[in-house]
């Protein structure tokens, strides 16, 4: 089922600032789609929306072509699954799966059958006498996850389903979750602030912030080719390095950076994004993966002194000192220095990014057309 | 949670010290209620007899004590149920929804608490007066009348405990539900209730507990048809004496249900009165 959200604008009577911002968002039929930005960005009034619970101002919702704006909640023939809210207290488990089911005329036979099915799938079919206080919190997550999905619905909401779950666990679900979609074939809207659970779920990630949607994408898009300084810093752990710069044309119509302490060549990539700038300044990015600790210095290479080392397993991530800015840098654990060690921080520059100083725009002419890519 | 001994005792003794106060001149007045005429005033009391059900029989029958306690119950359980079905739902649009002057509403509502009786039971005693006169419907001395005019001190405290009790639920409860396939009051009914059951039960307990007791307004509004069990209490107290062992038995009528229901459902009152924190 395909969703479509046009012009959506949902503003709380008691605050100025619109929780949700006139967004426009596709999502295919099929796709699980993770909402993804930080705390009170309109992530959840979103997914409210979408699931009749809040009532935009204006916009309009359509599922499959059908408008289901005006629709109750209990008519949209979507699921959802909420973050603080996992079991009916006064109903064992299996009544609680069962529940959607008495909603719709059917046979006792039905139910069962669908509640046993169902329950197996998400491994708890040994658990349906039990009641609230009888399972963990784990076990409740997944009684909601197999409530939501016993009406076989084709859209799936999940708002956070995991994020009060320890980290194994979490990371357990999550792989469940992902299993549950490839089975269902089902549309899911995921939500986290968690851009880790963002990258592994996804087949889309639409970052928001401040209502707003600033980059929707594959994983794979959102984190090489952020649209924008703030996707560039939310997306990835650790966070992109991100510098302020002028550029400087030069003679040969190659662009120079400089920045604070050094300067570097640019890719001629950026090449038309900065002849349409205007004014010179930038701000220059590059993740910690992409910077290498080099032998000597030369050509887009800068020297410094390892400041902090923190273990990460099987790398290590290096707080390198060069001027007043603290680089971020991941390299092998193996190929990791001492704290106080001088050390030559080379960029690779297939790997940096650039953004208009004032837009926060990438200066890469063909994302900032990019819309919902 | 564990508490030292010594502690414990002293509690125990601070609690048997105060219960005596309290309930001995009860149990005195109950234990008159049992003595035969002749000795319900003899000094020094007599203690030891043979307990007679004389003066039950007495202001049960003889004096239509029955018919009182018809009268009482069905005002009681008519005003709880009334307060309940008026206050329920109004506690929960106070929980869950913000509408302009939610708030001072709420608080108005306390306010109606501590009003004392009589500025309540003498308008309502000129209100009926006159819609008997201008449209001929009459209220006084009828059930709907007490009824009615009970609801100015239950419905406040129906709406304020269950206000309580549905705000400390998440409200994804039956929004879940809603999406699911129910509409609100769907919700409302499968998965809230049933959750707040025990609440409303305290809730009902303790309204039906003030109706019950209520005497002052059933004294303005009540008559000889809607007399209540409080209201005839007085009548063992005449001129000349004070007929204690009839008294008496009026009271413990009065008082059985009220010791009876908080025994039975003392472990729902306490959750609902504690909002469910001593579980
Ligand atoms: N019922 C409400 N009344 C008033 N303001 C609200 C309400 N619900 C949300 N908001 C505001 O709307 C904005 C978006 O909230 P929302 O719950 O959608 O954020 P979120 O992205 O889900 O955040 P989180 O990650 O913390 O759950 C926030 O500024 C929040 O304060
Ligand atoms: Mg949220």
């Amino acid at each position: 089922m395909k969703v479509v959200l046009k012009d959506l604008l949902k503003r709380f009577t008691n605050s100025d600032r619109a929780a949700v911002n006139t967004i426009n968002l596709v999502i295919e039929a099929g796709e699980l789609a993770v909402l993804l930005g930080p705390s009170g960005c309109g992530k959840t009034t979103t997914l409210r929306m979408i699931a009749g619970l809040e009532e935009p101002d204006s916009g309009r919702i359509t599922i499959n072509k059908r408008d289901i704006t005006d629709l109750a909640p209990k008519d949209r023939r979507v699921a959802m699954v909420f973050q603080n809210f996992s079991m009916y207290p006064t109903m064992n488990v299996y009544d609680n799966i069962a529940f959607p089911l008495h909603a719709i005329k059917l046979g006792r036979k039905e139910i069962d059958e669908t509640v046993r099915e169902v329950a197996r799938l998400v491994n708890i079919d040994h658990l349906l006498q039990r009641s609230v206080r009888q399972v963990s919190g784990g076990e409740a997550q997944r009684v909601a996850l197999a409530r939501s999905m016993v009406r076989r619905p084709e859209v799936f909401l999940m708002d956070e389903p995991l994020s009060n779950l320890d980290a194994k666990l979490r990371v357990q679900l999550r792989t469940e979750i992902k299993r549950l979609h490839q089975e269902t074939s089902a549309t899911f809207i995921f939500v986290t602030h968690d851009q880790e659970e963002a990258m592994t779920l996804g087949d889309k990630i639409i970052v928001m912030k401040d209502g707003d949607i600033q980059q929707a994408g594959t994983p794979h898009r959102v984190f090489f080719a952020p649209e924008n300084a703030f996707v560039a810093n939310f997306v990835g752990t650790p966070s992109m390095n991100l510098l302020p710069g002028a550029v400087q044309k030069t003679a040969s119509g190659a662009y120079r950076l400089q920045l604070p302490g050094f300067d570097l060549a640019l890719p001629a990539r950026f090449n038309d994004g900065l002849n349409n700038l205007r004014g010179d300044q930038v701000i220059w990015g590059i993740r910690p993966e992409a910077i290498r600790l080099a032998a000597e210095t030369g050509e887009n290479c800068v020297s410094g002194v390892v400041e902090l080392v923190e273990a990460l397993g099987s790398r290590d991530l290096i707080f390198a000192r060069v001027e007043d800015q603290l680089f971020r840098v991941i390299v092998d654990a193996l190929d990791s220095t001492a704290v106080g060690a001088p050390c030559h921080l080379r960029f690779d520059g297939a790997q940096m990014h650039l953004f208009d100083a004032d837009s926060e725009r990438s200066l890469l002419a063909e994302q900032t057309t990019a819309g919902t890519g | 949670m564990r508490v030292p001994k010594s502690e414990r005792i002293l509690a125990y003794v601070i609690l048997i010290t105060m219960a005596s106060l309290v309930l001995a001149p009860v149990l005195a007045g109950s234990i008159t209620a049992f003595k035969p005429q002749i000795i319900w005033v003899s000094s020094p009391p007599t203690w030891i007899f043979e307990p007679t059900l004389e003066n039950f029989e007495f202001v049960f029958f003889t004096r239509k004590g029955w018919l009182y306690l018809r009268n009482s119950l069905i005002i009681s359980i008519g005003s709880v149920a009334l307060a309940l079905i008026l206050g329920v739902p109004a506690a929960y649009a106070f929980a869950r929804f913000r509408f302009r002057g939610s708030k001072a509403l709420m608080q108005w509502l306390i306010s109606l608490r501590m009003i004392p009786p009589i500025v309540v039971g003498l308008p309502f005693y000129a209100m009926f007066l006159n819609l008997e006169r201008t449209f001929n419907i009459g209220l006084r001395d009828t059930y709907p009348g007490l009824i009615i005019t009970y609801q100015t001190f239950l419905l406040p405290l129906v709406i304020w405990m269950m206000r309580g009790y549905f705000a400390d639920l998440p409200a994804a409860m039956e929004e879940s539900a809603m999406v699911e396939g129910y509409t609100r009051l769907g919700a409302l009914l499968r998965v809230v209730l049933p959750v707040v059951w025990p609440g409303i039960v305290a809730t009902a307990i303790l309204n039906f507990i003030f109706a019950w007791n209520e005497f002052f307004l059933a004294l303005i509004l009540a008559g000889n048809r809607t007399s209540t069990l409080p209201m005839t209490a007085g009548t063992y107290i005449v001129r000349t004496r004070v007929e204690w062992g009839n008294l008496f038995a009026v009271n413990l009528i009065i008082m059985a249900p009220v010791i009876v229901l908080t025994i039975i459902l003392r472990q729902q009152l306490v959750k609902g009165l504690t909002f469910g924190i001593l579980e």
